[in-house]
């Protein structure tokens, strides 16, 4: 499988270029007063949305110009929509 | 073009003892059954006589061992090159082979027997196996390793066609023309598998006219073993494996002609009708002497012809009657035997066709032959087809509409992607000479299973495509479906009324088998770093290993002489792999702040300080070091095989915070040397001027040194717990730097040391090695670097994590524990306390500063503290130990500070 992934530097390039670096996170949201931080940490760090249709996700160009990018991507068809 | 007679032998090859000889058109299966070669293989399971049937690489029966190889198809395999073939089963050897003996057993082998023989006792599977694998198969599995030098190549076309028939090269000539790049590719050499006459012209003709248009490439002997996302086509090729990555893709891989089952259908003289033709009419061999033809196409009448005129230049082969519709029977040449609207119901014979018979208003009437020429229809050979559910692939020919004319296939392949025709494409005029309801034969050849055993499997409960196809392995042998999966489909369509029932088997990659050495391609190879001294270490006798992807030093013949070196002496390393950094800019003193657990606000210009990397869940996964060059201007550094993860890290940081920060990777540009060992001051003071002195450059410190010339940072550090000093120089004067250093100090008796010196070395002062030491959920604490980690700064990655896993109750400790005696335990080995198991070794060595073995290990200890007194067990026995605290060798660091 190669997807084609469109980095704002060097244009649409394979997959195997890049390393995956997730899903882009929401902001992180200021505490409400009663949250417990610990929890809010647990799930930021190991739930994931997993989203079916077009979510952000961040990629590392390490072949190429070794910079993170934010690329669009429907996990359906993969197809990529280009820089978010 | 053969010649009639076969031509001249041009080359032999040696078949089971016998040198056989080929023409230039010659495949392996031509040159044999030219010979006389009449068994091709024996079966699967019942060990019965196969011999030729498709000769277009569809069927299993030609399968044999080429010069090593297991399961090549020989029939589309050519002899040119070709040194030694066997058949792959049989015992004593496949022509007279005792174990087909098992075809009278069948009854104590129906279908899924194994499944349900040889449970118990327990002890009988492991035996029973040994035997079946030895009996079963297609030849033995080569011990040897490839010498395959397959590399891999890409290429970005507008289209792939796959397929070089009418409508492939139509296809990829009409998108060459349209001003498309286009890949063709076929599995064979194209037109080879076509008796000359007008189609072969035609295919030759289009083949010109492809091959002289530039944006056309056209790959031959080269097979699409599928098609993945993307879209992407692997390609197989004699010398490449082609990465074929088109925008869309045409599949026009043709059909197969119908495989009929009918008792007898495997017997060696029964031949599809482009087998048959095939062997006539570009070999030049007869199939036999009397044959009988059945059909019901006009393809079919094509082959009869092409096999008359054979048989006519052969005096003693004749076509002695043909089974045909009636609506056919006026198309039939003159002075045959027309058998109107017959149909054959089974093929007589003991190891080779004798007769068949063949069923006509309603009388039986047995015709001795020993050639049956089948052509009853097509089938699609669509696995490509089925795999790929993309947009972007279309069918093309006879794999969407199977048995359509030339003109149709040409058409079809022009506007691949327009509607198709609503005409019938399938023609076939009137009913198949074969019947559908036949109640005996091989509805698959690959594993042997006959219509009988399918009815079994029904009566058994198997009554769906996926579950029939599981519980038969129908489907599953060597032609992957191709002959098979029209009648798995009938089948159940003729007994289940329901409409899922029937839906085809799921298409998965490879469409055909497909080397593991294949796979491998390009592979061979990985990405290695070189520092700029490995020619120097290869010189000196190293033997280099991989860390990360760096190759680095052993050790250069002898480790303990190495470890001596640093110990009593001076030794040198080269430490050029460790990831290496600038971090300099405004925000640079806050954003190390912020991904390091320990303190960097304080540190002071020209000291350092030892970090761990740690990510978001407070798990450990790299350490370096942090140096305070001035304000906001920083070097810092990663193991060698952290390295390169450790910029995307950095980086990944730097744009969340969005701070003011540069990074420069000068992991290539700054090459480093450890000069290591209680007179390591004695030798850099014989080469530079600046000073050295615990006052000038003192533990943690750094300073910028000149070394005979070479500007370097040299910073103090304490890995092998011995005096020692970091040179951060530019690369490419660190062969001058390295020849120096070895010069100078040849009275010191210096020499470099390795990684095996290394690492026993550090485990003498109980530093740990992250992913030797570690696993993926380590924290700090769990390995006792609580001092590294700075809990009352404001905030760090992972600290939240830390603090939550703090509320847990602590499951696992790394220890540090000793082993008296000559020999520590194997790393790896298993720990027991009190006859319990309670963890493992990760480092052990035996210290020859301290005299005993020293370990560290992973130790489980649910409730409060661990053991005291600890056994190791390993290979070769179990070994007492005693947990202490670490450091081992020179607990307060006095050398260190020297």
């Amino acid at each position: 499988m190669t997807l084609k992934v469109i980095c704002p530097n060097c244009g649409p390039r394979y997959s195997t270029e890049f390393w995956f670096g997730g899903e882009v996170l929401p902001p992180e949201a200021p505490d409400a007063p009663n949250a417990d931080p610990l929890q809010a940490d647990f799930e930021r760090v190991w739930l994931r949305i997993n989203r079916s249709g077009v979510q952000g996700e961040r990629w590392f160009h390490h072949a190429g110009c070794r910079r993170w990018l934010i690329a669009e991507r429907d996990t359906r068809t993969n197809e990529f929509h280009g820089p978010g | 073009m053969a010649p009639a007679d076969g031509g001249p032998a041009s080359a032999a090859f040696d078949f089971e003892g016998r040198a056989i000889s080929s023409n230039a058109d010659d495949t392996i299966a031509s040159a044999l059954f030219r010979a006389g070669v009449r068994t091709f293989s024996r079966s699967f399971k019942y060990h019965r006589r196969r011999g030729l049937y498709c000769l277009t690489g569809d069927c299993p029966n030609c399968l044999m061992t080429v010069d090593g190889e297991p399961a090549v198809r020989t029939c589309v395999t050519p002899a040119a090159g070709v040194r030694r073939v066997t058949r792959g089963a049989g015992w004593p050897s496949a022509e007279r082979d005792a174990l087909s003996i098992l075809w009278r057993l069948r009854a104590l082998m129906p279908v899924g027997f194994y499944y349900k023989s040889m449970i118990r006792p327990r002890w009988v599977f492991p035996i029973a196996e040994r035997v079946i694998r030895r009996i079963a198969g297609l030849g033995p599995v080569p011990r040897t390793p490839s010498g395959s030098t397959k590399e891999r190549m890409n290429h970005h076309p507008d289209v792939v066609v796959i397929g070089g028939g009418i409508a492939g090269l139509s296809a990829a000539l009409a998108a060459a023309e349209g001003g498309e790049r286009v890949i063709l590719v076929e599995e064979g050499a194209i037109g080879e598998r076509i008796p000359p006459g007008a189609l072969r012209d035609r295919i030759a003709a289009l083949r010109d006219a492809l091959s002289r248009h530039p944006s056309a490439t056209i790959l031959e002997r080269a097979t699409a073993v599928g098609i993945f996302e993307g879209p992407l086509v692997p390609v197989v090729g004699d010398d490449l494996l082609h990465l074929v990555h088109p925008l869309r893709i045409v599949v026009a891989s043709g059909a197969v002609e119908r495989h009929a089952v009918f008792p007898g259908n495997d017997l060696p003289g029964v031949f599809l009708g482009r087998g048959a033709s095939r062997l006539a009419g570009v070999h030049g061999l007869t199939p036999g002497r009397a044959i009988v033809v059945a059909t019901s196409t006009l393809e079919g009448l094509q082959h009869l012809d092409v096999l008359r005129r054979h048989a006519g230049d052969q005096r003693d082969a004749t076509v002695v009657a043909v089974v045909v519709p009636a609506a056919l029977a006026s198309r039939v040449p003159a002075g045959i035997e027309v058998i109107a609207d017959g149909t054959v119901v089974e093929a007589l014979g003991s190891g080779a066709l004798h007769s068949v018979v063949i069923e006509a208003a309603g009388r039986r009437r047995t015709v001795p032959c020993d050639t049956l020429v089948l052509s009853t229809g097509l089938e699609p050979r669509d696995g490509l087809l089925r795999q790929a559910m993309l947009e972007s692939v279309r069918g093309a020919g006879d794999v969407t509409h199977p048995g359509c004319s030339e003109e149709e296939a040409e058409a079809s392949g022009r506007q691949t992607g327009a509607a198709a025709s609503t005409a019938d494409w399938n023609v076939t005029n009137g009913a198949p000479p074969t019947s559908p309801n036949a109640s005996g034969g091989f509805i698959c050849l690959c594993e042997d299973v006959s219509v009988t055993e399918f009815e079994h499997a029904w009566d058994e409960g198997y009554r769906s495509t996926e579950l029939l196809k599981r519980y038969s392995t129908v489907t599953m042998g060597a032609c992957q479906g191709a002959l098979c999966h029209a009648h798995l489909k009938a089948f159940i369509c003729r007994r289940s009324p329901t409409s899922w029932a029937g839906r085809p088997t799921t298409s998965r990659p490879p469409a055909r088998a497909i080397r593991l050495e294949d796979l491998a391609a390009g592979a061979r190879v990985p990405v290695e770093h070189h520092t700029s001294l490995h020619h120097r270490h290869v010189g000196d006798g190293a033997v280099m290993d991989w860390a990360g992807s760096w190759k680095r030093p052993s050790n250069y013949g002898d480790v303990e002489l190495e470890y001596w070196a640093v110990r009593r002496h001076v030794s040198l390393m080269d430490v050029s792999t460790l990831g290496k950094y600038r971090v300099a800019g405004p925000d640079a003193t806050a954003f190390l702040e912020h991904i390091y657990p320990c303190r960097v606000d304080d540190l002071k210009p020209w000291r350092s300080r030892y970090t761990l990397l740690l990510n978001e869940a407070g798990y450990l996964f790299d350490d370096g070091l942090v140096c305070k060059l001035g304000d906001g201007s920083y070097y810092v550094s990663f193991t060698s095989s952290g390295g390169d993860g450790a910029e995307s890290w950095l980086r990944e940081w730097a744009d969340a915070l969005r701070l003011r920060v540069h990074i420069a990777n000068m992991t290539a540009s700054r090459s480093a040397i450890n000069v290591a060992g209680p007179r390591a001051r004695e030798l850099l003071s014989r080469l530079t001027s600046d000073p050295l002195d615990a006052q000038a450059i003192p533990p943690g410190g750094l300073r910028e040194v000149v070394v005979d010339h070479v500007p370097c940072l040299a910073i103090r550090v304490g890995f092998v717990g011995e005096l020692s000093y970091e040179l951060h120089h530019p690369s490419r004067q660190s062969e001058t730097l390295w020849n120096s250093l070895l010069d100078a100090g040849r009275d010191l008796d210096v020499r470099p040391h390795g990684l095996d010196a290394l690492k026993l070395l550090r485990l003498e002062k109980g530093h740990i090695l992250i992913g030797q030491d570690t696993d993926f959920d380590t924290t700090p604490s769990k390995v006792g670097l609580d001092f590294a980690v700075k809990m009352n700064k404001p905030d760090f990655i992972g600290r939240t994590a830390l603090q939550r896993i703090a509320t847990l109750p602590r499951e696992r400790s790394l220890l540090s524990m000793t082993f008296a005696g000559k020999r520590a335990p194997e790393e790896g080995a298993q720990l027991f306390a009190a006859g319990a198991h309670i963890g493992n070794l990760t480092s052990s060595r035996f210290s020859p500063v301290l005299g005993c073995g020293i370990a560290l290990g992973w130790v489980r200890h649910p409730a409060g503290s661990p053991p005291a007194r600890i056994t190791a067990r390993d290979t070769l026995g179990e070994y007492e130990g005693v947990v202490t605290r670490g450091p081992f060798y020179d607990p307060k660091g006095e050398r260190l500070r020297a």
